[in-house]
């Protein structure tokens, strides 16, 4: 190390280094900062002392708040109705934009108007059921599509199809309404227990032969019976038409929601596949949104899903 | 020089603690590359996760981030500051034994979390997921590295401690203080996996972000930069630019970065006050980081010829202007109305990867190309790779941080919206759709860059396979 602190000259750029010389080759120009970067460093700590002149920034334990709270403030009504002016903070802004942003008070002012006017009139007004299928279209996809899916066709076995005509639980919309606020439970029991696998394919039979399957005579004439004495019609009413205050599904529609027999390539799947319904029974619920939607948004949404239906 | 001396020299530094470490650098870089590919597969193609709880994105990711930050980026900076720490204290590496107990301990560590991660084994804290078992076992591996570190520090064979170590130091020392902090939990039983934290709320979040930002800070900029200031000036023969930059630009840096991790919690339930602080801590961050970027890019005033003739520097130099340019994008996104669009999008996503692949991979598959061929005293194996390597990884970044600005801003657009009546225009779905296209190009930006490793893998593999067993020269250029 006899070499230390020999300060050389570069030959291509004229700098000098330091002296230092690590591992034979490595040495430090003793270049000063570039000035541009040191500038700049200069406006980013100007930047910053503005910024926190201006907002909430420094923890000082004294001041009242516990921190600076910064010259800029925000303006907004509180829930009383006063009008209050405070530092500026997230809170405050959020109040702020919520009163005063020109979307949030145009769409306030639609919201009204849909809230004030009978749902029939909505859904012919082309204003409104333009506003309806914009407003609706968000909360249905927020909150319903997940399972109904965002066009409200639904899933065959799990989830009802909204866009067709067939309603489980009534399509008025004080029916569709009420569905929404209290949720729904539909339950068929299994019938495992109670019917013989001759039975149920007897009955399997009967409901196909209504929605005009080509299916054996003989045994469909059976599972008339079946159907008409061992529990079936009690729900699905003697003329197999359901009930909206059960749930229970019209099976002389040709709708199928469970039953995979739309997508069934013969009578015999078919019969398999209501087969499995029986055996099985069926579970379902739809949860209750009254909590957490609020009477408009629950409005719309009727008339959103009333105007997909009729679509 | 006055240390160059003929035989023997091989024995004067420990290069096989650095061999194995760059070694297990290859073999997660490879893991945690493909890991994310196929996490990255599975956003463009859900189907890929084939209902195996095992390998769906929750379980998959942190093995993805942990095996590309701490087992790749881990292992090289093991290997790298061990490499330089000896080369430029012109000393061997104090307490062998303890050396290889912080190769079997980290890379176990590594392991043993990957592991956890796939069984559902967490703490939930983003680059901390590791259990309290784990993390003790890192504990002890850092309190040996450091220790290692400095007892090397001390016995150098030079009056100066180089640039590099400044900041290798700096890391070690922020690691430990983030690492213990944030991992401060009580297990459930002394047989159980699962540990509460100690703190909760936004005590919590605020603790967990203050590691997570300076994870970014010390472990994936500070190391990394001293890997930079030995292998950049060594690679282009030149000094490095401005010694007095890379004092100011070190302490500032290293002051700067600890105050700005609350920026990761804009807009949510913090005092105003920490989010405004982190915010302009951030900005004035971004001119200490750039003093690392131009004297790297300035060292090589004078050689600017080897950009076009030397892959190894086009790696080195490439890594710096990402570094530039994410250190530019990060306090942009950190002022709180950038954040407001690009927070929860894949904008943050795409900013990481510009760092994690621009900066942090290309440094160091410039550093190990460098480093490799010198730890077995031999030539790389074939230089015309090396282009086809970076010319893989440049182009896999490239299409990653475009898509995923495609991706993030557009959803980011999307979500703040509103159609004629001031309705919010989209739905979150809706928005999902619309980044499908962008996922499946990030997704084949992946396969580019993890290509690319695969090549380097091959390169270095022939290169140790088939080297001439030549005399011992002195490891050191001799320029007597």
């Amino acid at each position: 190390m006899s070499e230390k602190h020999k300060i050389t000259k570069d030959p291509i750029t004229g700098a000098e280094t330091t002296g230092h010389v690590w591992d034979d080759t490595l040495q430090e120009f003793n270049n000063p900062l570039p000035t541009w970067w040191l500038w700049a460093f200069y406006a980013t700590i100007i930047f910053s002392i503005v910024y926190w002149i201006l907002y909430p920034s420094w923890p000082t334990g004294f001041t009242e708040k516990g921190y600076t709270t910064g010259i800029k403030t925000v303006t907004f009504k509180s829930d009383s109705g006063e009008e209050v002016t405070t530092h500026w903070n997230t809170r405050a802004l959020l109040a702020h934009e919520m009163q005063n942003d020109p979307n949030e008070l145009k769409r306030k002012e639609m919201v009204k108007t849909v809230a004030a006017t009978p749902l029939a009139d909505v859904i012919k007004d082309p204003q409104k059921s333009a506003f309806v299928l914009a407003y609706g279209k968000g909360i249905f996809g927020d909150y319903c599509a997940a399972c109904h899916q965002a066009g409200g066709q639904g899933v065959r076995g799990s989830y009802p199809n909204l866009v067709d005509d067939a309603w489980l639980w009534g399509g008025d919309p004080a029916d569709i309404e009420t569905s929404i606020r209290k949720g729904r439970h539909g339950n068929m029991p299994a019938h495992a227990g109670t019917l013989s696998d001759e039975e149920i394919t007897e009955a399997s039979n009967y409901v196909l032969s209504l929605s005009g399957e080509k299916v054996n005579a003989e045994l469909a004439a059976k599972g008339k019976e079946i159907f008409n004495t061992k529990g079936c019609s009690g729900c699905h009413t003697p003329a197999a038409t359901g009930m909206k205050a059960l749930g229970s599904a019209n099976l002389t529609d040709k709708i199928w929601t469970q039953a995979h027999v739309p997508e069934a390539k013969s009578v015999d799947d078919k019969i398999k596949a209501v087969n499995t319904v029986i055996k099985n029974g069926i579970k379902r619920e739809m949860p209750a949104w009254e909590s957490r939607l609020t009477n408009d948004e629950i409005k719309v949404l009727v008339a959103y899903i009333k105007l997909l239906s009729s679509n | 020089m006055a240390h160059s001396t003929a035989a023997g020299s091989v024995e004067q530094y420990n290069y096989d603690i650095v061999k194995k470490f760059a070694i297990m650098a290859l073999f997660w870089g490879i893991a945690g590359m493909t890991a994310g590919t196929y996490i990255a597969s599975e956003l463009a193609w859900p189907f890929l996760n084939f209902d195996i709880a095992q390998i769906t994105f929750g379980r998959l990711r942190p093995l993805h981030t942990s095996g590309v930050i701490f087992g790749f980026g881990g292992n090289a900076l093991f290997a790298t500051s061990y490499y330089i720490v000896q080369r430029t204290c012109q000393t061997r590496l104090w307490g062998s034994g303890l050396a290889n107990f912080t190769f079997w301990g980290w890379n176990a560590a590594v392991a043993i979390a990957g592991v956890g991660y796939l069984m559902g084994i967490t703490q939930g804290r983003e680059y901390a997921e590791p259990e309290w078992y784990v993390d003790l076992l890192i504990t002890a591996v850092w309190v040996v590295y450091f220790l290692i570190y400095t007892m090397t520090l001390l016995k150098r064979n030079q009056p100066h401690i180089y640039v590099a170590n400044w900041f290798f130091m700096s890391f070690i020392l922020a690691v430990a203080l983030l690492h213990i902090f944030n991992n401060l939990a009580v297990p459930v039983s002394f047989f159980g996996v699962k540990s509460y934290s100690l703190f909760s709320g936004a005590q919590d979040a605020m603790t967990q972000w203050w590691y997570g930002h300076n994870a970014v800070g010390f472990f994936l900029t500070a190391a990394f930069l001293g890997m930079m200031y030995y292998f950049v000036p060594k690679q282009a023969g030149r000094p490095v630019y401005s010694y007095r930059l890379s004092i100011i630009h070190f302490w500032a840096l290293s002051f700067m970065y600890m105050w700005v991790g609350t920026h990761h919690l804009h807009w949510t339930a913090i005092p105003d006050w920490t989010s405004s602080l982190a915010a302009a801590f951030s900005i004035m961050l971004l001119m200490p980081s750039w003093g690392g970027m131009i004297n790297g890019i300035m060292t090589l005033s004078g050689a600017w010829d080897k950009l076009r003739s030397d892959p190894i520097m086009m790696f080195l130099i490439t890594s710096l202007s990402f570094y530039g340019m994410s250190t530019f994008e990060g306090p942009m996104m950190s002022l709180k109305s950038v954040n407001a669009l690009s927070h929860y999008t894949d904008w943050t996503v795409g900013h990481v990867h510009s760092g994690a692949l621009g900066w942090v991979a290309m440094v160091t598959f410039g550093s190990l190309y460098h480093m490799i061929p010198k730890l077995w005293n031999t030539t790389i194996y074939s230089v015309k790779l090396i282009y086809v390597h970076f010319f893989l990884a440049t182009i896999g970044i490239l299409l990653y941080i475009t898509a995923l600005w495609v991706s993030g801003i557009g959803q980011g657009l999307m979500l703040r919206a509103f159609d004629e009546y001031g309705n919010l225009a989209y739905s979150f779905i809706e928005t999902v759709v619309f980044m499908h296209g962008p996922l499946v190009a990030r997704a084949v930006a992946g396969m580019f860059f993890v290509t690319g490793i695969l090549v380097m893998t091959y390169n270095i593999w022939m290169t140790i396979a088939k080297r001439e067993s030549r005399p011992a020269v002195a490891t050191s250029t001799a320029a007597a």
